[in-house]
């Protein structure tokens, strides 16, 4: 038999990490499959999942809503980002000052921007509700997109631009055919970077709508710190979030034949 | 050569560790592990606790405070986990809860005799008072009156079905009672801040519910302006017992029963509330979804911030976060408090917390759980925990009266005018002093005289002329004291039987868990949201495409001219 020898290679500096991960990323996703089964008194059970898909709690009702504000947030962001992301590009050798002001704000923590965010509201006697939640969503997962759409929109080698214009295009066919395919890896990796955090989010839901709106974030958040005995409901809901952000991934790989995005994922 | 720079460390090493180890002798410490609420203690009682067991004793002592956030967390980390800890402070429906369990020690606190045999030869009996006489009585009262004999259902125990009660567990800590705190500007403003009309209203208050129905039996709001600035607690026990308590007022109860064929409205206040039947749920659950229009939204940490801001003005809260919420609500210009405390005079909740001693706590700490959780119940120290925390604490007010050290604290720490306590002996043993007073001049003091604050503190009242006139005529409540001023005001229409405790929800707890969220969770329609998002993109990302297509256009007609005038 072969025995295990410790050689001090360059692998070695992983290890450390390697068990960190085994830890606190693989003992608790194995201990949340294993709630999700258990019932009150740790016997084995299927009722945790009957119960949330039979929507007793509002748990699909909650997940549907907090798709749809993902989606919608995910949307706006991209229409905000694209053109945003494509100035910056366009501008990115003479100014990188500008770069950095997009970049700013994610420099303050997200909760004091959350807060400041909602005393500007109540200042403006702006109601607290579904507007300023979507609102403090955009804020915070903007730079998230605009990110990778401009890293990808630099990158593009201008000669391709160049070539388009050359052979007759216009700008707008120079921007469809050639700019926005060459960007897509941009656009898909953004699109999950916003949407995954969109779709698990609390606290901008709880502080901008006074806890009013209840996202999917907020109800597994309930189960696990304000209710007894409700480990098994909220770890099926945990796991259905897992399921959402694999598929996430799933489909980005689909999409993406770019080497890059795939190994961020 | 090498050997020799072996044998040296070797010896070395030895020498170290036999000191270390002789170290360790000479400083034998004690220690006790506290798991308690975050700040529900006053953080020099610990230190003046060590030094009172060693004074006692003569054993060093260190002190361990670990804190949790809700009883589940709480509970969850004692049954689950295997965490050490030697006297924590758990609500009563959780003590209730371990006892099921069989986890808890038996204290016996209130039989002297028994609690003083189990000490160990290390402490010294002259120096040690029994306080139990200071504790409430209508407290242990109202326990065993709602909780009985409650029955050990953890089938691996020995004692499995055999009966406890709940006050040989435990040792109460701090009570209070669940009400309303309110903006009272905002209230004159809106001119329902009288009696009458808070009073018919009671718990309605919440819901946006002045109590009255017109011709056709329809809800007359409290006040329009009420709409969109009401709070409710982010606690599930909390919001449903007020919740229930407004249904019961409100007439929906009447002439439903429960399974057993009672009707809701001949219940007790403790009944109602520990009633938890699907009937009932129901309508809790489409009360709470009818509240949603009314609400400004569920508070966690910040809803004293959002009354003080007017983001809203009415709040659920526990009656020692309330009063600390009124005190610091001081406003000069007004020369009143901004905020009031509001117990609603139909029913109500009575809580507490109290210490109960895990059977996982380790054996050789005994002594200093007894000693603590006794010095707990000391005047003096009571005081102390009581300005610092904003909660009432079970010693009751007489005990606290009669005691110049427990004045003494209190008249430094409401900077009080009161000379008579200046000279109060300090402990010899007190590593820093107490007592002694700042003598500060009669006009710089909040208080001018000890009487006046008495009247304050424990009955929430002030001299006019002569005549004693309750600081908010509106609750005629005692803030801090519900048994005594349940006893002792001859005008007070509230007696302790309108008070409820709420016991453990036992198997329906899941369902009221189910019930809040489904009540949460709903009302929350975002697909208009979907739809009007996308018709806006489609909008825009049309308008833009558009504009370009023109130009183009223009753009290719202008050309096409200027290649025909070429031709």
């Amino acid at each position: 038999m072969k025995k295990f020898k410790f050689r001090f290679t360059r692998r070695a500096f992983a290890y450390p990490y390697m068990i960190f991960l085994l830890l606190f990323v693989v003992v608790p996703l194995v201990l949340i499959l294993i709630n999700a089964f258990l019932d009150e008194s740790d016997k084995f059970t299927f009722q945790n999942f009957a119960e949330f898909f039979s929507d007793a709690g509002g748990g699909l009702t909650v997940l549907g809503n907090s798709l749809i504000i993902g989606l919608v947030t995910t949307l706006i962001c991209l229409v905000i980002g694209y053109p945003c992301a494509y100035l910056l590009a366009k501008y990115h050798a003479s100014n990188r000052v500008l770069v950095l002001l997009f970049i700013l704000p994610m420099w303050v923590n997200f909760l004091i921007r959350t807060l400041s965010t909602k005393a500007i509201f109540m200042a403006l006697d702006v109601p607290l509700g579904m507007g300023t939640v979507l609102f403090g969503m955009v804020y915070n997962y903007l730079p998230y997109m605009i990110l990778p759409l401009h890293t990808t929109l630099v990158s593009i080698d201008h000669s391709y631009i160049e070539a388009a214009e050359d052979l007759g295009a216009d700008k707008l066919t120079v921007l469809l055919k050639t700019v926005l395919p060459l960007s897509l890896p941009g656009i898909v990796s953004g699109i999950t970077m916003t949407f995954i955090p969109a779709i698990s989010t609390f606290a901008i839901s709880e502080i901008l709508s006074s806890s009013k709106i209840f996202l999917f974030g907020d109800a597994i958040n309930m189960h696990f710190s304000k209710a007894t005995n409700s480990f098994g409901v909220g770890s099926v809901m945990s796991l259905v979030m897992l399921v959402l952000v694999v598929v996430a991934n799933v489909f980005v790989n689909l999409t993406s034949k770019d080497e890059e995005v795939k190994s961020v994922l | 050569m090498k050997k020799f720079l072996s044998f040296v460390s070797v010896v070395l090493i030895a020498v170290f560790m036999l000191s270390a180890l002789a170290a360790c002798k000479k400083e034998e410490t004690d220690k006790l592990v506290i798991y308690n609420w975050a700040d529900y203690i006053f953080d020099e009682e610990l230190d003046d606790f060590e030094a009172y067991y060693q004074d006692v004793t003569g054993r060093k002592l260190e002190t361990v405070y670990v804190t949790f956030d809700t009883n589940e967390t709480m509970l969850t980390r004692l049954t689950k986990g295997d965490s050490n800890v030697d006297v924590v402070c758990p609500s009563e429906y959780a003590i209730q809860k371990l006892i099921e369990m069989d986890m808890l020690l038996p204290m016996n606190y209130f039989d002297e005799d028994a609690y003083v045999n189990e000490f160990s030869a290390n402490v010294d009996r002259s120096k040690y008072v029994h306080n139990s006489g200071n504790v409430e009585q209508g407290i242990c009262d109202k326990v065993n009156e709602t909780f009985g004999s409650i029955e050990v259902l953890n089938e691996s125990s020995d004692d499995y079905g055999k009966t406890r009660r709940m006050t040989d567990y435990f040792v109460p800590y701090m009570y209070g009672t669940l009400g309303i705190l309110y903006n009272k500007e905002e209230f004159r403003g809106m001119q329902i801040y009288d009696e009458e009309t808070l009073n018919n209203a009671n718990w309605g208050i919440l819901f946006n519910d002045s109590g009255k129905r017109d011709a056709e039996g329809n809800i007359i709001p409290l006040a329009d302006e009420l709409a969109g600035k009401i709070l409710l607690k982010d606690s599930i026990r909390d919001s449903y017992a007020a919740t229930v308590f407004y249904l019961l007022e409100s007439g929906r109860l009447d002439g439903l029963t429960n399974d057993e064929g009672k009707a809701y409205a001949d219940m007790s206040a403790s009944e109602l509330i520990n009633a938890v039947d699907d009937r009932l749920l129901e309508e809790v659950k489409q009360a709470l979804i009818d509240q949603k229009d009314q609400l400004f939204g569920y508070e966690v940490d910040f809803g004293k911030d959002d009354l003080l801001a007017d983001n809203a003005y009415v709040d659920l809260a526990w009656s020692g976060d309330a009063m600390y919420a009124v005190e610091e609500s001081w406003n000069d210009e007004l020369d009143d408090y901004e905020l009031g405390y509001y117990l609603p005079h139909s029913t109500g909740n009575l809580w507490f917390d109290g210490w109960v001693v895990p059977k996982k706590c380790d054996p050789t700490h005994m002594d200093a759980i007894r000693l603590f959780i006794n010095y707990l119940n000391r005047p003096e120290v009571a005081a102390a925990n009581m300005y610092s925390i904003g909660y009432s604490a079970a010693v009751k007010p007489q005990a606290i009266k009669d005691d110049p050290r427990a004045c003494a604290v209190l008249a430094r720490d409401y900077v009080v005018y009161a000379p008579e306590f200046w000279d109060v002996a300090e402990d010899p043993n007190a590593e820093k002093p107490k007592y002694i007073m700042e003598k500060i001049e009669q006009e710089d003091c909040d208080f001018v005289d000890w009487e006046e604050f008495e009247l304050y503190f424990f009955h929430n009242s002030y001299f006019d002329g002569d005549e004693i006139v309750s600081y908010d005529e509106i609750s005629h409540s005692n803030w801090r004291y519900p048994f005594e001023s349940a006893q002792t005001n001859a005008d007070n229409y509230r007696n302790l039987d309108s008070l409820g405790v709420m016991r453990d929800f036992g198997d329906k707890n899941h369902d009221v868990v189910t019930a809040w969220n489904y009540a949460r969770s709903t009302g929350v329609d975002a697909k208009p949201i979907l739809g009007w998002t996308v018709l806006a993109v489609a909008v825009a990302v049309g308008a833009v495409f558009l504009v370009i297509q023109l130009k183009r256009v223009a753009r290719h007609t202008v050309r096409s001219r200027n290649n025909e005038k070429e031709n």
